[in-house]
């Protein structure tokens, strides 16, 4: 009994995602960040953070840069204490067409993507634990329709510690012997 | 009773398939009443005031006795673009025939970024500034292109959503405009 329970349950999974996949707009895109470990980063120095996420099976959202201006581009805007400066590097977009527009190709992310943050915690910045946090702004389409822009809150914790200290240079020593 | 359990498999197997394609067949029919939803159609459109790109103000129930293809879209919807082209030669096509499309821009861009993109894109049919609470009154309009075909007679024939073929909006637009009398002047 438990293998044919397990073979309905089975088949009524299967029908519910062919049926995900058949509806359009039910399906909902969905992006998402993979959970990122507390991060260590040296204070006075320039740190990279790489932040992991996932475009849904089925959509594809604008690059950073766009091949059309009037297209909303992906963008990752983070709040940081003040001793904390912040850079964002995004991935060159891959060049696709789609069903709606062969001709044109546009520059997308689609299944898994990294955003490179650049963390320079000042040099006197105390040492400890810190939520950085932020939001992910995309605007994602199937191949046959649009979805509204969305954000996704980001969060990461870094760890700020003491950069190991610098080389002691040796007195100078007289050259000559007494 | 014993059941044989590959009778009980094959039957859910079977039940399974049968529930894809029904669902299938509603959706991706050849029909123009296919993939459309049934909780507008048949309904009157709801009627509403928005402001065009000319700072006009238009009402749905202006174009009463007009079929009317009533397109919600934005700057920012690659597909709605693709759309577009096709609504100004049918417009042409139509229009004496009393078709009046109609796009609603759901768009958060400025009016004028709106109008310069409506320009480019060679757009000879009004186009006015959507809300929320009109995308609302049409179901919520989750993602675009979303298109409401209305009839004549102000009633909701069809309700399309994502970018159709162009014969596909073709077999739509005549289904409108045959479902109510025929003014004198389109005659």
């Amino acid at each position: 009994m438990k293998t044919i329970g397990r073979v309905c349950s089975s088949a009524l999974l299967l029908t519910l995602a062919a049926l995900a996949q058949e509806i359009p707009g039910k399906k909902a895109p969905s992006v998402t960040m993979t959970p990122l470990e507390l991060q260590t980063v040296t204070r006075g120095k320039a740190n990279k953070v790489e932040l992991q996420f996932q475009v849904g099976s089925g959509f594809h959202i604008n690059s950073n840069k766009p091949t059309l201006n009037y297209l909303i581009p992906t963008t990752l805007k983070l709040d940081a204490p003040t001793d904390i400066v912040l850079g964002v590097t995004y991935p060159v977009g891959e060049e696709a067409s789609f069903p709606f527009a062969p001709d044109d190709k546009l520059s997308v992310y689609s299944g898994t993507f990294n955003l490179a943050v650049g963390v320079r915690p000042l040099k006197g910045m105390l040492p400890g634990k810190y939520v950085l946090r932020g939001n992910l702004r995309y605007q994602a389409c199937d191949n046959a329709s649009c979805y509204p822009p969305k954000q996704l809150p980001v969060e990461f914790n870094v760890k700020v510690v003491k950069g190991p200290p610098p080389p002691r240079h040796n007195p100078a020593q007289s050259p000559h012997i007494h | 009773m014993r059941r044989d359990p590959v009778v009980i498999i094959v039957v859910a197997m079977v039940v399974s398939l049968m529930l894809v394609y029904g669902i299938h067949k509603a959706h991706q029919g050849t029909g123009p009443s296919a993939n459309s939803s049934s909780s507008l159609q048949g309904k009157l459109a709801p009627d509403f005031t928005l402001t065009s790109l000319d700072g006009k103000t238009v009402h749905l129930s202006d174009y009463r006795g007009k079929a009317v293809l009533l397109n919600f879209w934005a700057t920012w919807c690659e597909p709605c673009k693709i759309e577009m082209p096709w609504f100004v030669e049918m417009q042409k096509e139509y229009g004496a025939q009393g078709l009046q499309i109609l796009g609603v821009a759901m768009d958060d861009a400025s009016p004028k970024d709106i109008s310069d993109f409506a320009k480019q894109m060679g757009v000879n049919y009004p186009i006015v500034v959507g809300k929320d609470s009109v995308g609302d009154a049409y179901g919520g309009v989750q993602f675009l292109p979303a298109t409401f075909y209305v009839g004549r007679d102000g009633k909701v024939v069809d309700k399309v959503f994502g970018l159709k073929g162009r014969g596909e909006i073709q077999d739509y637009i005549k289904k409108a405009l045959a479902s109510g009398p025929v003014t004198q002047a389109e005659k």
